[in-house]
This record gives C-alpha cells, sequence and structure tokens, in this order.
C-alpha cells in the first residue's frame, strides 16, 4: 500500500486513472496531457453497431487507447495482464498491491457497489485506481469521484469478470518502469499531428465528417415513433454528456492539453487558435446537448433541422481547428 | 473570457458533483465543478426506459407470452447481447428463451445460467409469477 497516495477527481475515468498513477508514482502527467499525448479526441457514428438497441456514438478513441499509447509514446512500461480465472486475478492483485503498487482496473459500472443506482448500467470499460487493502475490502480511488472509495472483494470481482461489449475479463496494469529522459516537443507534434489527422480523416463515420453523418441520421428521425425519438436524442447526450464529461467535455480537456503544450516549444500561434475552437465546438456541442434533451421534453416541438445545425457548427470549428493542427 | 460552468442540480449523482475543464478569467483551464440538468434528464430517461420495458415484460408474462427470463434481463438493465455473453449462448438461443412457450420446456441447467446471471436463485427464477 502507498501511504502517501493522494486522491483527485477528473472528468473522465481512463485518463484519470492514467494521470493519477503516473503522477504518484512520481512522473507528473496531468489529464489532458494523458489525453493529448495518446490522440485520444475523436469522434465516431457506428449506426450498425448496437448499444442497448441504440447506434454506438463515441467522443474519444476506444477503451484502453490512452493506456496502451501512453506507454508508446512516453516509452513508459505497464504491466498489463487479463484473465480468465477469477482466482488468480484476485491473487495477482493482491500480491501488485503488496509490492506497493498503484493497480488500474477494467470493470463494469453495474457492479460497482458506490456507485449511485441511477448511473449504474452495463458499462464494461470504467476505469478506477486501487491504492491498499484492509481486510476483505479494497481502497479505491475512483477518478470520477470526489473522495476516496471502497469496495468488497466480492463486489470488485463481480465488476472485474463482467461480461458483454469490452468485457473486461478482469484486466489490471501498473507502472513497471518508468523513462529518464522525455523528449516532449518532438512527441507532442507527432501526437497532436496524428489527431489531426484522424480527425481529418476520408473515412465517413469518424471524425468530422462522422459528426455530420450522424446529422443525416437525426434527420431521418421524424419517420420514427416518439418512444424511439426521445430514447435517440437521450442516448446522444449520454454518450457525449455522462461518459462525455459535461457537455463538449472531451473538446475541453483537448483544448487544455493544446494550451499546456505551449510550454514545450511549440508554435504557440496554432495552439492557441486551435485550443480556442475547440473551446468553442465544447461550448456548441453543449447547445446542441441542451436542444437535444429539450426536444425530448417536448416532442412536438422537436425540429430536426434546428438540431443539426448545431452539430455542424461544431463540426466545423472542429475541422478547422485540426486543419491548423495538421501543419504543427 | 472565462467559461460558463454549468451549475444546475442532478439527482442521479447522490450528491456527488463530477468535473470538467473550463477557462478561468485569465484564460487557464482548470478543473471545476459543475451539475448538469441535461445530462440528469439523459440519465433518468434510460432508467426509465428499462423501468418501462420491465413493466411491459410483467404484462406479456401474464399472458403467457415472454418468460421470467425477459422481465429479469430488463430489470438487470441488461440488453440481449449483454446477457448473451454472460450465458454464454447465441442470441438466437436466447431470444427464443425469452419467449414462454420455450422457458417451460428447459431444464435446471440452462436455466442455473439464467438465475447466475441475475444473481437470483433457480427457484426464484423458476417460481416467478406475475399474478
Amino acid at each position: 500500500m502507498i501511504n502517501d497516495f493522494k486522491h483527485s477527481q477528473y472528468a473522465h475515468c481512463e485518463s484519470g486513472v492514467v494521470s493519477s498513477m503516473l503522477t504518484n508514482s512520481g512522473l507528473k502527467i496531468s489529464e489532458p496531457m494523458a489525453f493529448g499525448l495518446t490522440s485520444t479526441l475523436s469522434f465516431a457514428f457506428f449506426p450498425i453497431v448496437k448499444v442497448n438497441g441504440m447506434p454506438l456514438i463515441a467522443y474519444r478513441a476506444i477503451p484502453k487507447n490512452i493506456i496502451n499509447k501512453i506507454e508508446k509514446s512516453l516509452k513508459i512500461k505497464l504491466f498489463k495482464k487479463s484473465f480468465r480465472n477469477m482466482l488468480e486475478a484476485n491473487l495477482e492483485l493482491d500480491k501488485a498491491l503488496e509490492n506497493g503498487k498503484l493497480v488500474g482496473l477494467q470493470t463494469s459500472v453495474f457492479y460497482l457497489p458506490y456507485m449511485p443506482s441511477d448511473m449504474r448500467f452495463h458499462f464494461n470499460a470504467h476505469n478506477l485506481l486501487v491504492y491498499g487493502k484492509i481486510e476483505k475490502n479494497y481502497q479505491i480511488s475512483d477518478p470520477v469521484f470526489e473522495n476516496i472509495v471502497e469496495c468488497s472483494q466480492k463486489d470488485l470481482i463481480k465488476a472485474r469478470f463482467a461480461k458483454g461489449v469490452f468485457s473486461p475479463k478482469g484486466f489490471m496494469y501498473y507502472v513497471d518502469k518508468l523513462p529518464k529522459n522525455i523528449e516532449f516537443e518532438t512527441i507532442l507534434k507527432k501526437a497532436i499531428r496524428k489527431n489531426a489527422k484522424s480527425m481529418l480523416t476520408v473515412f465517413p463515420y469518424a471524425g468530422v465528417r462522422g459528426m455530420r453523418k450522424l446529422v443525416s441520421h437525426i434527420e431521418k428521425l421524424q419517420e420514427k415513433d416518439e418512444r424511439y425519438i426521445k430514447n435517440y436524442l437521450t442516448h446522444i447526450v449520454r454518450m457525449q454528456e455522462e461518459i462525455g464529461t459535461g457537455g463538449g467535455g472531451f473538446r475541453y480537456l483537448y483544448a487544455a492539453f493544446l494550451k499546456e503544450a505551449i510550454k514545450y516549444n511549440l508554435d504557440v500561434d496554432k495552439l492557441n487558435k486551435a485550443s480556442e475552437l475547440l473551446t468553442l465546438s465544447g461550448d456548441t456541442l453543449r447547445n446542441f446537448a441542451l436542444k437535444c434533451v429539450e426536444s425530448a421534453k417536448k416532442i412536438e416541438r422537436f425540429n430536426p433541422k434546428e438540431i443539426s445545425d448545431i452539430l455542424i457548427e461544431a463540426s466545423n470549428y472542429e475541422e478547422k481547428a485540426f486543419k491548423i493542427l495538421k501543419s504543427i | 473570457m472565462a467559461s460558463f460552468v454549468p451549475n444546475e442540480s442532478n439527482s442521479t449523482l447522490n450528491g456527488q458533483q463530477k468535473v470538467m475543464y473550463a477557462k478561468n478569467s485569465s484564460g487557464e483551464f482548470n478543473r471545476v465543478n459543475y451539475g448538469s440538468s441535461a445530462e440528469e434528464f439523459a440519465t433518468l430517461n434510460a432508467v426509465n426506459e428499462y423501468k418501462e420495458l420491465e413493466n411491459e415484460a410483467l404484462i406479456e408474462i401474464k399472458n403467457s407470452i415472454s418468460s421470467p427470463i425477459k422481465y429479469f434481463m430488463y430489470k438487470n438493465r441488461m440488453d440481449l447481447p449483454t446477457l448473451c455473453g454472460f450465458v454464454n449462448m447465441f442470441g438466437f438461443r436466447v431470444k427464443r428463451h425469452l419467449k414462454m412457450k420455450y422457458f417451460l420446456k428447459l431444464d435446471d441447467k440452462i436455466l442455473e445460467k439464467y438465475a447466475k446471471a441475475f444473481d437470483i436463485t433457480l427457484l426464484e427464477l423458476k417460481s416467478f409469477k406475475n399474478d
């Protein structure tokens, strides 16, 4: 157990755990840095892949992206392991804790007893940090909570071995080796350019184009029944707010990252301009969410064009921002 | 320019607050607490949708159309692919078990898998009635 462990609350679980884990291990990496260095900002709309009967809409790259990419970009060595056997998974976790490691776990929100009941859905890619164990209870730093929490061994096993999409299979990770010196300037340039490329991809279901693809589907909603429209609109908002942290949460996170990158000798004008544009996109996405909720509340006032225009506006800001960043 | 940070109540968080990144008056980003009623509405809509599906299942069970598995699936906020993952069966098979006609023919070994997925006893699943 690490005695001087310091819990902080973060905007998002995976970037939060990685930031907290590295910072508490002696390498200070802020949450925006963990998010930006791994080129995690994204938009994906996959109407064929269904989540609770609704199309998959993601505002960030797939789960584990931050964990895997942070290793590569900073040359950190993480110990990572998935399990088939619950008993083995538990022993390995306890062993790591005894060795003083901070252990990241992938879990299902549904089985974590400290989660408010309205938040408990079968979302399998929630990350948390275990920093100790007292008798049969694990001490947990869950990045989206204000304070540290506890979870019994029995419940944690359930959460680690939940089934369904993104099933965690007991996945755990901790810092094995930290790099000596990090060339932030080169790494940052590469990460920013990479993210710009993925946001400007020609693939019609991702990045800026993915946002516009969603627009065309919102416009088709009118043919559906009330219940479906209501579920669809709130689904968009849930993917954006609950998992996307406060309106355009991921956009603000990336905008904060660009501001922080200025320190490392990168083009100040370009970073400032792009950060400004992504903040605008975040604000616009929040308006978009408000309009979706308003329409879901009063379906007779549902005006697809009005909602779609806001999303198009956000996509325009992002296109401009990433065109600038592509040349950093 | 400082960011606008919503400060509305959100009952789904049990009194907790989440954080987001927002600009302060000197243009730097910080973590700040926020509360969003839009987020609250979206979450409650999802919670209520499951409740509604649960109630519809109860009526279908009463009319011997659907099986208790359907009720417990929605009660545990699962969709079909999630339940398939837990019982390790194909979708078409699970879909069949959601119908009362096929449910009545299932042996205990298979029912046990479902009971385990829902964290209930075999008896609770077998004797579940809606009258």
